[in-house]
Formats: C-alpha cells, sequence, structure tokens
C-alpha cells in the first residue's frame, strides 16, 4: 500500500462549499476529489471509490458527521480509513471528543482555499509518522 | 502543475456566485426569523433558523468574507443554549437575535480582497468583534434602546439588560465585554456600583466598564473608580464622547512590529545585529549582497534601513543613493554603520542620504535605541505630513496621492474601483446654530461612521471642510453606491448633542466608477457632479455619476 495521499473523500452537504473544496484539494493538493453530499451516499459510493482519507463535516441534515463515522467504521473496509471532521465548532475539549470518536484530527470551518490541502497534508503526514 | 492564476480566478468566480447568492440567503435567515411564532417556542422553526446562521459561520470566510462569518459565528453562539433551553424568547433576546441579524446584513457587503489567503486579516477582524460586545445595563427602557441603536450603527454588538438580575446572569458566562452601567435602579440608587464592585473582587483583569448616570456628587465617582469605572458619564449621554471613550478601549490596532532591513557584507554581524533587534520585538531581513537589496527593499517595505559603510560590491553611500531614488524611498529613515571615527566622512556620508551614523563595534543598546527612535520620528511625521488632525483620516493631498496608487492597481489587476465624494448637507447651519466645537464633531462622527463601516483597505479621507473623499477598492459604482447609501441612511439616524438639544445631520454623495471615468481627474469630476446633483435633487442621497438617484431613503 502506497503512503502518498491520493484519494480523499470528502462528506459536505453544502454545494458551494463542495466547489471550493474539490478546487482547493484538486488544483493544490494534486489529489483525486470525490465529494458526497450526505452520509448516506458516502456510504454508497465510498467502497467504488476507496479513498484513503474521509473528510466529514460534523453538522448534516439527516445523518450527521459522526454518525456517518459509526457506519462507515461498521463496514470492514473503512474499520481503520483516516478520518478529518469539517466544524465550525472548535474548541479543545470538542477536538478530544472528536478524537475519541475515532477521526485523526479536525479542521476549522470556514477553511481557507488556499491553505486546506497543505492542512490535509500536514494532517496525513503526521498520521503517517 | 496548476496554473496560480486560473486557480485563483476560479475561486473568484466561486466566491462571486456567493456573494450573488447572498442576499437572498439573508432574506431566507430574516424570514425564518419572522416566521418563529412569537410568544411559544418553535424548535423545528427555531433549528431551521440554527442551520442557516451555522451554514454562513462556516462558509463566509472561505469565501472571502470574513466578517460575515465572524458576526454569524456570534449569533450561533448565542443561538445555541437559547436552542438547548427550549423556551420562548424573552424581549431581551429577540432584540438581541435582531441587532445581530442586522449587522449580518451589513458585514453582507464587506467582502475580502480576494478569496483566501486572508487569514492574517480575518484573525485580527476577529479579534476585533471579540472585543466590540457591549452590555448595557439600564433599568430605562427608552434610554437603553437608544443607546443600543446608536452604538449599532458603529458595529458594537449591543446587548441590554433591565434588570441587574439578568445582567449577573449573563457574566456568568465571563464573556468579554464592555459594560455600560447605569448606577441608579429601583431597588437601590448606587445598585450598579454596588454590583460591579462585586463583580470586580477577585478578577485579575477587571471588567471594563463604563458609568452612565444622573448622579453628580463627588463619593458616587469615587465608588464608581473604585468598582473599576474606567469612565464617568453624565446624563444625557453624549454619544459621540461616549463611542470616543469606546474606540480607545477597542482600538485593537494590533501593534505591528517595526520592520528593519539590515545590509551588511558580513553574515556574522547581520546575524548579530538581527538578533538585538529580533529580541526587541523587530522584524528583520538581512541582506549580505547589496546588488540584491531591491528586490526584499520592495517586497519587505521596511520602516528603516541599516546599511554597512563598506562593502566590496558596492558603498553603503551608493546603496542609500539608488534607494532615494526610488519615490517610495525617498524618506526612510537610513542609518549607516561603519567603523569609520572621521567626522567629515561621516557627514559627507550623511548629507549623501544617510540620517545617522552608528559606529561598530554598535553596543547593542545604541543600536536598539537609534532605531526605534529614528522609526518613532519618521512615523510620526508621514502621519503629520498625510493625516488630517481633527478627524485622523487621509488629507486632501494624501487621498488624491492614494487614488492614483490605486488606480494602478487596479489597472494592472484588471479590478473595479469607485470613488466617491461625500458631502454634509447643510452644515453651515449646524456651525451657526450650535457653534464650531459641536460642528467639529458632526465631522468626526461621519469620519468615524465612514472608517467603521468600510473595509480596511478601503481609503477614507477629508477633502476639505465638511466634504470627504473615499476610494472603494475592488468595488463597482453599483454596489459602492449601495454600501454608501447604507452608511447614509445610518448617519442620518445618528443623534447628536448641541446646546443640550439632540438633532440629527444627513449628507449628500456622488460616486464615479472607473469603469466609465479612467483617471483620477475625470473620476474627480463625475463624482463631484454626482455629488452636486444629489445636492440639487433634494440632498441626503446617494447618485452614480451617469445614472438615475439611488433613492432618498
Amino acid at each position: 500500500m502506497s503512503d502518498q495521499l491520493k484519494r480523499v473523500l470528502y462528506v459536505e452537504d453544502e454545494p458551494d462549499i463542495q466547489m471550493v473544496a474539490r478546487l482547493a484539494l484538486e488544483a493544490l493538493g494534486g489529489y483525486s476529489v470525490e465529494i458526497c453530499s450526505s452520509g448516506s451516499e458516502a456510504l454508497e459510493r465510498a467502497p467504488a471509490f476507496q479513498p484513503q482519507l474521509i473528510l466529514l463535516d460534523v453538522m448534516m441534515p439527516g445523518m450527521d458527521g459522526p454518525a456517518t463515522l459509526k457506519n462507515l467504521r461498521a463496514l470492514p473496509q473503512f474499520s481503520a480509513t483516516p478520518v478529518i471532521f469539517m466544524t465550525a465548532k472548535v474548541q479543545p475539549n470538542e477536538v478530544a471528543e472528536y478524537k475519541a470518536l475515532g477521526a485523526l484530527d479536525v479542521i476549522p470551518k470556514p477553511f481557507d482555499p488556499m491553505t486546506l490541502a497543505s492542512q490535509v497534508q500536514a494532517i496525513w503526514d503526521r498520521h503517517r509518522v | 502543475m496548476f496554473d496560480m492564476k486560473e486557480l485563483q480566478a476560479k475561486l473568484q468566480a466561486l466566491s462571486d456566485d456567493y456573494a450573488a447568492q447572498l442576499p437572498e440567503k439573508l432574506q431566507q435567515l430574516e424570514q425564518a426569523w419572522q416566521q418563529l411564532p412569537q410568544p411559544e417556542w418553535n424548535a423545528e422553526g427555531f433549528a431551521d433558523l440554527y442551520r442557516m446562521v451555522h451554514s454562513l459561520s462556516g462558509s463566509g470566510k472561505t469565501f472571502g468574507f470574513a466578517a460575515l462569518s465572524d458576526v454569524a459565528r456570534t449569533l450561533e453562539d448565542y443561538l445555541k443554549p437559547l436552542a438547548a433551553a427550549q423556551t420562548a424568547l424573552s424581549e431581551d433576546q429577540r432584540l438581541h437575535v435582531e441587532v445581530l441579524l442586522r449587522e449580518l446584513h451589513q458585514v453582507s457587503l464587506h467582502r475580502d480582497i480576494a478569496p483566501g489567503g486572508q487569514e492574517v486579516v480575518a484573525s485580527s477582524i476577529d479579534k476585533a468583534v471579540r472585543s466590540r460586545r457591549i452590555f448595557i445595563v439600564e433599568d430605562d427602557h427608552a434610554q437603553a434602546e437608544e443607546l443600543q441603536i446608536q452604538l449599532s450603527y458603529f458595529g458594537y454588538t449591543v446587548s441590554v439588560f433591565h434588570t441587574q438580575g439578568d445582567f449577573r446572569q449573563a457574566m456568568q458566562a465571563n464573556p468579554d465585554v464592555i459594560v455600560l452601567m447605569d448606577i441608579n435602579f429601583p431597588e437601590d440608587d448606587r445598585a450598579g456600583v454596588r454590583v460591579m464592585h462585586e463583580l470586580q473582587q477577585g478578577r485579575e483583569i477587571p471588567i471594563p466598564v463604563i458609568f452612565i448616570t444622573s448622579h453628580h456628587e463627588f463619593d458616587v465617582r469615587l465608588d464608581a473608580v473604585r468598582a473599576g469605572g474606567i469612565a464617568y458619564l453624565n446624563k444625557p449621554i453624549n454619544i459621540s464622547s461616549l463611542i470616543d471613550k469606546l474606540d480607545n478601549l477597542t482600538s485593537s490596532k494590533p501593534q505591528i512590529p517595526y520592520r528593519v532591513l539590515i545590509v551588511d557584507d558580513s553574515p556574522a554581524l547581520t546575524s548579530f545585529y538581527a538578533n538585538v533587534l529580533e529580541q526587541a520585538g523587530k522584524e528583520v531581513r538581512t541582506i549580505n549582497d547589496p546588488l540584491t537589496t531591491l528586490g526584499p527593499l520592495l517586497e519587505f517595505s521596511p520602516d528603516l534601513i541599516l546599511i554597512d559603510m563598506y562593502m566590496p560590491q558596492c558603498s553603503g553611500m551608493e546603496l542609500a543613493k539608488v534607494i532615494r531614488q526610488l519615490d517610495a524611498f525617498v524618506s526612510i529613515p537610513i542609518v549607516f554603520l561603519s567603523a569609520e571615527r572621521d567626522l567629515d566622512k561621516q557627514l559627507s556620508a550623511i548629507s549623501l542620504g544617510g540620517d545617522d551614523f552608528l559606529i561598530k563595534p554598535v553596543q547593542p543598546q545604541h543600536l536598539l535605541s537609534a532605531v526605534t527612535s529614528r522609526i518613532r520620528r519618521s512615523h510620526m511625521l508621514r502621519s503629520f505630513m498625510v493625516r488630517d488632525s481633527l478627524t485622523d483620516l487621509l488629507n486632501h493631498t494624501a487621498i488624491k496621492e492614494q487614488l492614483e496608487h490605486e488606480l494602478a492597481r487596479a489597472a494592472r489587476l484588471g479590478k473595479p474601483l469607485s470613488f466617491a465624494m461625500v458631502d454634509i448637507d447643510h452644515f453651515k447651519k449646524v456651525n451657526d446654530t450650535y457653534g464650531h466645537p459641536v460642528g467639529d464633531l458632526v465631522i468626526k462622527s461621519l469620519a468615524r461612521l465612514l472608517k467603521q463601516r468600510l473595509r480596511e483597505n478601503d481609503l477614507v479621507g477629508r477633502y476639505g471642510g465638511e466634504e470627504f473623499a473615499v476610494v472603494l477598492v475592488d468595488t463597482d459604482g453599483t454596489a459602492a453606491a449601495k454600501v454608501l447609501d447604507s452608511i447614509r441612511q445610518d448617519f442620518a439616524h445618528l443623534r447628536h448633542l448641541g446646546d443640550g438639544a439632540e438633532f440629527s445631520v444627513t449628507f449628500s454623495c456622488g460616486i464615479a466608477d472607473v469603469a466609465h471615468f479612467s483617471n483620477a481627474a475625470r473620476l474627480n469630476d463625475a463624482a463631484d457632479k454626482a455629488l452636486y446633483k444629489a445636492k440639487h435633487a433634494g440632498r441626503n442621497q446617494v447618485m452614480l455619476a451617469g445614472t438615475a438617484p439611488n433613492s432618498a431613503t
């Protein structure tokens, strides 16, 4: 298995954020990016895309980020796939809670499109070491 | 690899889309709020509202609306406990939400220069917004509401509490606020002082509090000071002096460190000087090959340059001459470093463009004090040269220069730009009726309003008398008219105090868009003519050059 990050799945319900995130991750990160608009869509499409890393918006209607993570973990091929939460609310104790749920880290929203890819890459690299 | 320009263009396009959808989003938000049934609790409606606010706070900055994110975040933080409490909102709570909603509308017009890469700007706004929250504690509802409205025009977020009980409860969350405290309450004619005194107990950093009162007695003033009062204002409140006090308290202008460029061929010496200066909090860039000075000079834009006198590639004096021939660096302080003890040679160095002469080996203390005092003095001189003394806005010459500068920039980047002239209506009457000191206060209040409501990178100048000039970068005429019209409306609502009576003043405004008037002279002329038209059409309105009037009220 290659250690280089290539395939990123981003689960986010808001179309405008989807677009800017795709642009930022593809152009600046050089990743191949798959976007899902809901937790259930992610569960459906993740197996075919085989992401190395999943970005999960926390607050989504229906299945929210943590619930999506729980359901993903129930699938054998995603039992250990690294996940990063994206959320507007980041207080230290909340970060700890998200990590306790099994997330690698948390990226605060609103994110800066110019640095999103490097934030993702930095978390990935830290995780690999 | 990818093309950075193309990426930026795409990001810009996404940001444009976002901007285009914003008014509708805000309208939906407004609707969701209006449709909440007033007396009872409606979980579903509230959840909708919360989700919309959450979405704005999580997206604004990404698309170049950092201030929008910040205000939405403040609102979100306010709504969160209310959502958890699941009880109908009180009058105060509703008011608070409404003030924040209005502020959302206001900041939605404020767009950062380019989406992304605004980390620094955004965080400084963040800081400013947080410290701009105010709690008013006042049992007189009318007075409290009036203060709240007036302060909100200046970008303050205000919550009102009519009883000490409500206020105490809100303070339990330890919010970062400034308190405006009435002293006299029904239960106790010094309740305000007493409560503040209690709240300050055991706090390392006291809560900033301004007392507003009709008490004139010395012992009350003394009590107020002991309760941590930083100001004491008698009723009726002079809004202008209140804002002055608040602005002083909240002027979170981040202390930008002085930047020093060091040019010396010896790496050991440059790093020694750099160390000394950096430890004293200066920002330092070093250059060992004087022939490469130009790039870092332009990009780093230092406040002072230290130059070694003797370098193999070119002498310090030659370098100083080259630097002085660049328009932007005509007046930058240059300090020579040298082992030269010959006074004649020192003098000739100074006549060639140096400001000072430090003899090697330089004592760290000397270096530091020479650098700091030089920079401070040059800043002061510069501010005399470019600032208007009453308003601290750019003066006539400076704003004209800046307009040229911004025009060149806009042309280079292919960005829009608008130029506005603002003139206070019937200003002579204000002076004649209330006297010049009151007239000056009116001018100051408009200056302040313009500064606070426009973006950091817009330029505001006092053109003369009661006339102001505004350069709105990256903004076309229509958008500029919108922004200035919203400022016009708020200015008309400001209450000024003169001769013990309150009065209000309006302004007229003419705007020209660089798309139609291509150089500074034409822009100026067109804006001036539009202003004249606005005056002629009845004043208190904004007129865009070459178009129909942009509605009065």
